[in-house]
């Protein structure tokens, strides 16, 4: 197969069929991972950088991970705040970048749309690896994979995804993932984090979650950031708990058969209790694993275009 | 002594739309008709004619909202370079906002933003005052004094004025010098951290979006207040129908408000935003369709006066970020005439007469400039336009020292081809000669 894309920046940008292809090689990329020697060598003498603006020890090591096991040198650019507080631009960054013997960069930052600044003015490839409120597109395939990994595929089926619609990068690339490939979603949240534009997405938006619940096939919780509530954005924890929180009574409702999710990293007793994050409907733990998996089949597929055999 | 023959003349305050010569002479207007019979022009020398068939000739544009940037960011823009941008564009007046640094608020600063609009000798450049010192938003200023240093309006164009018993004050003390407060509406609570307006487009972006009402309420707000106060209000850059239905409100009860919309809100949209193109981030942001629509009508049937430009200049490299990070402002004194020409003229949404009554006359009598118009007498401040010739926006075309503009690369049609401030020929295009 072929794979003539150079960046992995929206899903927005991905076909159907593309999507279908990155979950197809990362079933083998899967194989791999069970396999006792974790190493191939199919990216040899490849050079993956990681440029992260904001801390997120999991998706980093997830994606250092990936190129590893695809034998591909990692490092990490040690940007972090400093260099942002000291004033050097995303330019400047940018310039030094094109100086260097990179091959694929990954990409996370506050601002939505740096990674594509970085993508526009670069020869190199460029992965998103979650860009201000934006885009999360590997995180939304590996929603997706963990999803078609439990039910063959994910048409037909219904998904809620609640909590900080607004502010979810993760609920903007799920809903975009999931709609290209036939599924029914639905944005679940409090008005002031649900706001009636969020139905560009071109999905059905609601306040009532238990509603939402009878017949979801799948439950996403997302992340509340809790300082939300000093803006004035929802009044309490505790209410919303009671109202968006995923507790085992409300999990009631949707039955044993629903799939939790949750992007990762929780706020046990918020938005998803602890009972419901660790039963044996919650797929949480499968999503790192297959995160792993995703992104080894996306940088295998950018680095080389899909003309190698990458699983010998 | 200048002979222009067979020009279309546009200049709504006589009533003209049509073929006419037009005489000028030591600086001035001497006449303007069908057919001048020679021997009443003459006072013995030989005048300079031109044939300007197929051209229309306008009174210079009267431009009331530009950021020149000098003092304290010369590096963006300065009053030199504004100016050659000004006419360039055909723009023969403009008032140049205070939100420089230091902000325009003590009579040497007024003093000396004029001396140096005389000193690059191109447009008339007429200095706005801060309403309050330092446009901090807590003290007026001293608006009596700075008027007679030459102050034309008082604005804290840059941000809104907070604190509501502010501007009425301001409404209130400006009475003395019979000048316009411009306001720039936002309210900051609402603007948040947004760097769009809020709608489908920003929710698609995932940019922060500020709601209408940023606007609107304080829109509203400074509407009643000019009731109240009886004051001389003018809005800034209107790109919301909730400010518009403030203003007509305003109107209908004969309170003394004006507003004024850029050509960018009338032409372009939220939907036009790209991500990781800054040139579009502009404040107010560029409106949703609905807005955009409202915002045309209102400016046809006279709710909105005038047209302006907001020439916001910025330095390359302070727009060369994420769209989030970057300032808000749009080059425009040299693309506004060409693109409210190619965008809203050519295709019939707004009439070549109202046009010139938006650009020049409107603004020229709000400020009470000596401008606007081609009546015998005035300063003879023209613009020669040819609506065929095209031209690519290109950068290193502008006379601007910026080039933030979302036009760049884009092809308009409609340009200033000469302008004349005073009678003299100030700018010529050199390729449509
Ligand atoms: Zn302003």
């Amino acid at each position: 197969m072929n794979w003539p894309r150079k960046d992995l920046l929206d899903i927005a940008a991905l076909s159907a069929e593309e999507i279908e292809i990155i979950l197809d090689t990362a079933v083998s990329m899967k194989e791999v991972l069970t396999r006792p020697v974790k190493k191939l060598p199919t990216l040899r003498g490849k050079a993956v950088a990681m440029l992260f603006y904001e801390t997120s020890t999991r998706t980093r090591s997830s994606f250092e991970t990936a190129a590893k096991i695809l034998g591909a040198d990692t490092s990490s650019l040690a940007v972090a705040q400093s260099s942002v507080s000291k004033g050097e631009s995303l330019l400047d960054t940018a310039k030094t970048l094109a100086a260097m013997n990179i091959d694929l960069l990954v990409v996370r930052h506050a601002a939505s749309g740096a990674p594509q600044f970085l993508a526009e003015r670069l020869p190199l490839g460029v992965i998103n690896a979650g860009d201000g409120q934006h885009a999360h597109p590997t995180q939304a395939l590996l929603d997706v994979y963990s999803m078609r990994e439990k039910w063959g595929g994910v048409t037909g089926r219904k998904i809620v995804i609640v909590g900080d619609v607004l502010h979810s990068r993760v609920a903007r690339s799920n809903a975009l993932c999931l709609t290209k490939l036939g599924a029914e979603v639905v944005l679940v949240g409090p008005p002031t984090l649900l706001p009636p534009e969020m139905d560009y997405l071109g999905v059905r938006l609601s306040y009532d979650f238990d509603r939402e619940l009878a017949g979801a096939d799948g439950v996403m919780a997302l992340r509340l950031q809790l300082e939300r509530q000093q803006s004035g954005l929802f009044p309490s924890l505790r209410e919303y708990n009671r109202l968006y929180g995923l507790t085992r009574e409300r999990m009631a409702r949707a039955g044993k058969e629903c799939l939790v999710l949750h992007p990762g990293p929780m706020n046990r007793g918020v938005e998803i209790m602890s009972d419901v994050a660790d039963s044996p409907q919650s797929v949480i733990e499968t999503q790192v694993t297959n995160g792993v998996a995703v992104r080894m089949a996306l940088i295998y597929l950018l680095l080389s275009g899909g003309a190698v055999d990458a699983v010998a | 002594m200048l002979w222009l023959k067979n020009a279309r003349v546009v200049d709504p305050a006589q009533g003209i739309s049509g073929i006419r010569d037009v005489f000028v002479r030591d600086g001035r207007i001497l006449m303007i008709g069908r057919s001048i019979p020679t021997d009443r022009l003459t006072d013995g020398g030989e005048p300079e004619t031109l044939d300007c068939a197929g051209k229309y000739l306008f009174p210079g544009l009267v431009d009331a909202h530009v950021h020149l940037r000098e003092p304290g960011q010369e590096y963006k823009e300065d009053i030199a370079s504004g100016s050659r941008a000004a006419v360039r564009g055909g723009v023969t007046s403009l008032i140049c906002m205070a939100n420089t640094s230091p902000v325009i608020d003590s009579q040497a600063l007024v003093a000396f933003v004029a001396r140096q609009g005389r000193r690059a000798g191109l447009a008339h450049v007429y200095p706005a005052a801060a309403v309050t010192k330092g446009m901090a938003g807590e003290e007026l200023t001293e608006m009596a004094e700075l008027k007679a240093s030459g102050a034309i309006a008082f604005s804290d164009d840059g941000r809104g004025v907070q604190n509501g018993e502010i501007m009425r004050l301001a409404l209130e003390y400006a009475k003395l010098t019979g000048c316009p407060v411009v306001s720039h509406c936002e309210d900051a609570a609402l603007a948040g951290k947004g760097v769009m307006r809020r709608g489908r487009a920003s929710a698609a972006l995932g940019l922060a979006g500020m709601p209408g009402a940023a606007e609107s309420a304080m829109a509203a707000r400074d509407v009643l207040l000019a009731g109240e106060t009886g004051g001389k209000l003018h809005l800034a850059h209107v790109s919301t129908r909730g400010t518009l239905a403030a203003l007509r409100a305003g109107k209908a009860a004969g309170w003394d408000v004006t507003a004024e919309v850029n050509p960018h809100h009338l032409i372009l949209t939220d939907e036009d935003v790209p991500l990781t193109n800054s040139a579009f981030k502009v404040n107010p942001p560029l409106p949703s369709a609905e807005d955009r629509d409202a915002l045309l009508l209102a400016l046809a049937d006279g709710t909105i006066d005038m047209l302006a430009s907001d020439h916001a200049p910025h330095a390359w490299e302070e727009k060369a970020r994420p769209f989030a990070e970057a300032p808000f402002g749009m080059t425009a004194l040299e693309t506004a005439l060409p693109a409210i020409w190619t965008y809203l003229v050519q295709p019939g949404k707004l009439s070549v007469e109202r046009l010139v009554d938006a650009f020049a006359r409107r603004p020229a009598e709000r400020f009470a400039l000596e401008a606007g118009t081609l009546r015998p007498g005035m300063p003879a401040d023209m613009v020669l336009f040819d609506p065929e010739y095209q031209e690519i926006v290109t950068a290193s075309d502008m006379a601007s020292k910026s080039v933030n503009t979302p036009f760049l690369g884009r092809t308009l049609r409609g340009y200033p081809v000469k302008t004349w401030v005073g009678g003299h020929l100030v700018f010529e295009r050199p390729a449509a000669v």
